[in-house]
Order: structure tokens, then C-alpha cells, then sequence
């Protein structure tokens, strides 16, 4: 009986560790677009305080390509939009997330007291 | 003792880690400002570059030339500067230009720099405590922490749980009855203290003390005792009296009865005694209609003594009404030389014997009493609804609204005092937010609310019950 509550512990807790794995590659994915995001927030006040005259260049690989600046701009807010909208969506799973791991604790807890409980029969008994 | 060392060592374990931690977060914090500062070290260097480039139109220099070599040549077009502007962007733009883009970036750097020594500053608000908390659990600080030692739950008096729900027909138990704490106050404390140390025995041997002295809990109420004190006054919780009664052991009392609470620390750490004049209560608890309990810790008081000579301890025990518990307790009929419970103690004839005695209506002096505000105890909200509109009549000297403990505990909570004095006598009544306030009732709702008694409802209130008896 105890043998059995620990097995179920035991893949209880694996799952768990996975989700909180999950969970946290979800943030710092949230947090790779965050820095995106400001970036991107630098580089289209820079190309906004740019006029014509100078060409504007995009790496693209070991290659610099050049741009209108124009088309760069728009580029930079779109870039920008997707990036929020990416955040967004991180954000929801990460609530996701967060409340299956929470679930998953309840259970594990649950798991834990009647595993306790068995040792102690176990132990009674023996 | 041996269990406050070790939780002292406990607790010293666990603000090591706390110490750890913040040390930890301290580093990286710090490592971060000075990366920071490095960068803005960078960005001044490459400004001050961008100022004397385009001094010349062309400069000899060593170029890099592989990993190993460097070749001589020259630098040319001083003033075109490709500048990246973040994310894989550049722009081609004059050196003046590029300045200022140096400047922008240089100035964001600076706002992430104060951000960081902002939180750098909070945190070490947080570090300071850590550290005090260290001194403290290895009392080596000059203030002491003031616990209070739990480890008598060894002894079994008490079971630890705050209130045993009996079916109304079971005897309740005595050992739950907890003789108001004075006794107990020795091992109150603050922190919810649940003792176990009050044994029964000394609970008993206490209670010929403690007879005389109605409970500090009652002390609350005293002070609203028989004048028409203020409303305020009265609005002060006596009620909080009673939250004691919850914690069956130990002097529960803490919280709520702030100043009137005896507390008692270890020997060795400084104690703190309050006293507290004690009077006997006085309870009005308005019934329903027209019935008005009145509930009188003399009379509580006289009948103790009668009974104890009777029946010793066990009916002092009884007649302290601290839990809801002793209410099932006090009504019981003796059969057999054993006290029965009642099935219900609303019956009239569970009056008999009870230290409440109803006031019947017709009387004047009632009529002030049914000012007084308690919720009925049959929680007739209906009854005081009608006279709601009357609020602002202000007759007769009631004091203070006050309900009745029922709210909270048995009688014994809450002290309605009705001054017997002439309505001349203004008042204020303060109309408790939680309470339906029972306002003044004309004379003519008084008469007219007069049926006789036993033309109530076919649920008659115990109070009621036992005016009729009585009357």
C-alpha cells in the first residue's frame, strides 16, 4: 500500500518538476521579448530623430543590407506590434501554467499526507 | 526551556538562510550597477572619440590585420559613422549625429543605473532587518523578542480545540468550560497562547478564587455598568471578553481584550500586569417582541454562591457562560440527582432555573430596556423593524447599544445596561452597523406590542417562557 502511494508520489512529482520547467522557459521567453521590446522602442525613436540623408543598413547575417528609411520604420512598428502581441500570449500560458502547477501542488500535497499516513499504518503495524 | 533553545536554534536557521539569500540578491545587484557603470565609462570614451574624429580628414593608424598582425594605414571619411541603433538596425549618419545617439543611449543607461540603486536602497532596508532578526533570535541584541512559551501542551487540561460542537441534547463537556482565565492569565500571552497548562484541578481550585472576581473579561463591560454612559463607551467591544472562551485553555484573552489583559511571560523576561477593577455585569438582551432577558452577573453571582454550597464545583462552572457550550449547560434539568440536558432551551420551563430573569413588558421600566439594543435574542428583526423609524427618539438613558453576547459568545459577553433612571435622562444611541439598532419605541408601539404572553407564537422564547413563570 505504501509502495503504491509512493510510486503515484513519485510520478506525481516528475510531472510536476516538468510543469515547473515548462513554467519557467515560458518566462524567460517573456523575458527575452521584453528586452526585444525595449530595444526595438530605442531604435524607432533613433530612426525618427533620422532624415534622408543618411542610409539606414540592416544586418542581415555578415551582410549589411541597406534600407530605405522609410521601409525601416515601418518595419521597426511592425516588428514591434508582433512583439507585443507575443508578450500577450506568453503571458496567458504563463497563467496557464501557473495555475496547473498550483493544481498539481494541491494533488502532490494530498499524495503526500496519505503516503504519510500508510508509513505510519506500515509502521503501526509492524 | 530546552524547546525555546531550540527554537532559537530553528529560528537562527532560517535567518542564516534569510542572511544568505539577501547577500546573494546584493551581489548580483551589485555586479549589475557596476556593469552599468562600465558601459557609461564605455559610452563617454566613444563620445569623446566622436568629438576629434573629424578633426582631420584622414588619420594614419595601425589597422588590425588578423588576429596577430596589425598593418599600417590610413582612416578615411572622419565624419560617416555607421552607427547601430539596436536590433540589427544601422544608419549611416555624421559623427555629429552619431553623438547624439551615443547621448540617447548613455542617458537610458543612466535611468537603468538609478532604477537599480533605487531597489539597491530598499533592499538593504530589507538586509538591516535580516541582521536585527539574526541579533534577536541569538538574544544577543538589547531587546528581547517576547514569546511565550507553548511547551506546556504537554499537559493535558484542555483539548486544544476552540470549541466542541455538542449536539443539543449531549451534556456538554466540563473540561471545556474555561473558568475565565484569570487563573490562566499566568500562561497568557500574546500569541495565542494555547496552553494546555490550566489542569483541570487548578481550574477548579481557581474558581472558589475567582469567584469574586468576575473574569477580567467582564471588566471590559464594567465600565458600562449602570450609567448612562456614553454610547462610545458602551460600543467598546465587551464583546471582546469573550474571544477567551474560544481558546479553552489558557488565558486566552489577547487580543481582543488589549489593555485588559493579564499577561504573564516566563520568569525570565520582563512581565506585564495589568489590572483591572472588576463588577459584576449587568445583561439586557432583547428577546423578540416583548420580552426582554435580563441577565445579571449579582444575581449570576448569588446563585453561585447558593449552588457551590449545594453542589461545589461544578455549578460555578456552570453558571460561567463563556462558550455557547454553557448556555446548553446551565439549562438542564436535574433528574435522578443528575443534570439532564434540556432538548431545547427555549422552552419556558428552561427558565426555571436560569440566572436570566425576564422582564415583562407591561412595566415601565421595561419600556427603557426595549430601547436598549441587542439583537433579539430569537433574532426578531422583524419586531424592531417597525420601530426603526423611531431612532431618533431618545428617552430613555440607555446606554449603550450594545448587543447581547449572543453575537459572540453566551450572556455573560455583552453588557446592555439599562439606567434605571427616569427617561428624563438624554441619550445618544449609537446605531452599530452590524446590529439592527433597536430604537426608541413609542409608548403607544409599547402598548400595542403588548400581547400577553402566552398569545406568542407557538415558539416561545426561553426568556419569554421564564417572564411568564416568573410573572
Amino acid at each position: 500500500m505504501a509502495e503504491a502511494i509512493q510510486k503515484k508520489l513519485k510520478a506525481e512529482v516528475e510531472k510536476y518538476a516538468q510543469m515547473q520547467k515548462d513554467v519557467s522557459k515560458s518566462m524567460s521567453a517573456r523575458q527575452k521579448l521584453e528586452t526585444q521590446l525595449t530595444e526595438n522602442n530605442i531604435v524607432k525613436e533613433e530612426l525618427d530623430l533620422l532624415d534622408s540623408t543618411n542610409t539606414v543598413y540592416k544586418l542581415i547575417g555578415p551582410v549589411l543590407v541597406k534600407q530605405d528609411l522609410d521601409e525601416a520604420k515601418a518595419t521597426v512598428t511592425k516588428r514591434l506590434e508582433y512583439i507585443n502581441g507575443e508578450i500577450q500570449r506568453y503571458e496567458t500560458v504563463l497563467k496557464d501554467m501557473e495555475k496547473k502547477s498550483e493544481q498539481h501542488r494541491e494533488v502532490l500535497s494530498s499524495l503526500q499526507q496519505e503516503f504519510q499516513r500508510a508509513q505510519g499504518l506500515a509502521v503501526g503495524k509492524v | 526551556m530546552a524547546e525555546k533553545g531550540k527554537m532559537n536554534i530553528e529560528r537562527l536557521g532560517g535567518v542564516a538562510r534569510l542572511r544568505e539569500e539577501n547577500e546573494k540578491v546584493e551581489h548580483t545587484r551589485s555586479s549589475g550597477q557596476v556593469d552599468k557603470q562600465k558601459v557609461s565609462g564605455d559610452y563617454e570614451a566613444l563620445n569623446k572619440r566622436l568629438k576629434t574624429l573629424p578633426d582631420q580628414l584622414s588619420y594614419d593608424i595601425m589597422v588590425p590585420f588578423g588576429p596577430l598582425a596589425f598593418i599600417p594605414g590610413k582612416l578615411v571619411h572622419t565624419n560617416e559613422v555607421t552607427a547601430l541603433l539596436g536590433d540589427n538596425w544601422f544608419a549611416k549618419c555624421s559623427a555629429k549625429q552619431a553623438q547624439k545617439v551615443v547621448d540617447h543611449r548613455m542617458k537610458y543607461v543612466k535611468h537603468e543605473l538609478e532604477d537599480l540603486s533605487k531597489t539597491m536602497k530598499n533592499f538593504e532596508a530589507r538586509v538591516g532587518l535580516a541582521k536585527d532578526l539574526e541579533t534577536i533570535s541569538s538574544s544577543k541584541g538589547d531587546y528581547v523578542d517576547i514569546r511565550e512559551d507553548t511547551g506546556n501542551s504537554d499537559t493535558p487540561v484542555t483539548k486544544g480545540k476552540q470549541r466542541i460542537a455538542h449536539k443539543p441534547n449531549s451534556m456538554p463537556k466540563m473540561d471545556a468550560v474555561l473558568d475565565l482565565k484569570e487563573e490562566n492569565e499566568g500562561e497568557s500571552g500574546d500569541g495565542g497562547s494555547r496552553n494546555g497548562t490550566l489542569t483541570e484541578e487548578e481550574l477548579l481550585s481557581d474558581n472558589a478564587d475567582m469567584n469574586g472576581e468576575d473574569t477580567s473579561s467582564m471588566s471590559s463591560e464594567e465600565e458600562k455598568e449602570g450609567d448612562a454612559s456614553p454610547p462610545v463607551n458602551g460600543l467598546k467591544p465587551g464583546w471582546t471578553a469573550r474571544p477567551h472562551s474560544k481558546a479553552p485553555p489558557s488565558a486566552d484573552r489577547k487580543a481582543g481584550e488589549d489593555d485588559e489583559e493579564e499577561q504573564e511571560e516566563g520568569s525570565c523576561l520582563p512581565t506585564i500586569f495589568f489590572s483591572h477593577t472588576i463588577e459584576p455585569k449587568k445583561v439586557r438582551i432583547n428577546t423578540g417582541k416583548n420580552t426582554m432577558l435580563k441577565f445579571s452577573e449579582r444575581k449570576e453571582q448569588k446563585e453561585h454562591s447558593k449552588r457551590k454550597k449545594k453542589n461545589g464545583h461544578s455549578h460555578h462552572e456552570l453558571h460561567k457562560i463563556t462558550t455557547p457550550v454553557d448556555i446548553y449547560r446551565l439549562f438542564v434539568d436535574v433528574k435522578n440527582g443528575e443534570p439532564v440536558p434540556r432538548k431545547s432551551i427555549l422552552k419556558s420551563r428552561s427558565r426555571e432555573n436560569s440566572v436570566c430573569s425576564d422582564t415583562s413588558e407591561s412595566s415601565a421600566a421595561d419600556f427603557e430596556e426595549r430601547r436598549v439594543i441587542g439583537r433579539s435574542f430569537s433574532h426578531d428583526e422583524a419586531t424592531h423593524s417597525d420601530t426603526s423609524d423611531g431612532i431618533t427618539e431618545e428617552d430613555s438613558p440607555t446606554a449603550v447599544p450594545l448587543h447581547p453576547a449572543s453575537r459572540f459568545e453566551a450572556f455573560s459577553g455583552t453588557v446592555v445596561e439599562k439606567d434605571p433612571m427616569p427617561s428624563a435622562i438624554p441619550h445618544l444611541t449609537i446605531a452599530l452597523p452590524a446590529l439592527p439598532t433597536i430604537p426608541e419605541r413609542k409608548q403607544e408601539e409599547v402598548a400595542s406590542d403588548v400581547p400577553p404572553p402566552h398569545q406568542a407564537p407557538k415558539r416561545v422564547s426561553k426568556f419569554k417562557a421564564a417572564r411568564l413563570q416568573q410573572v
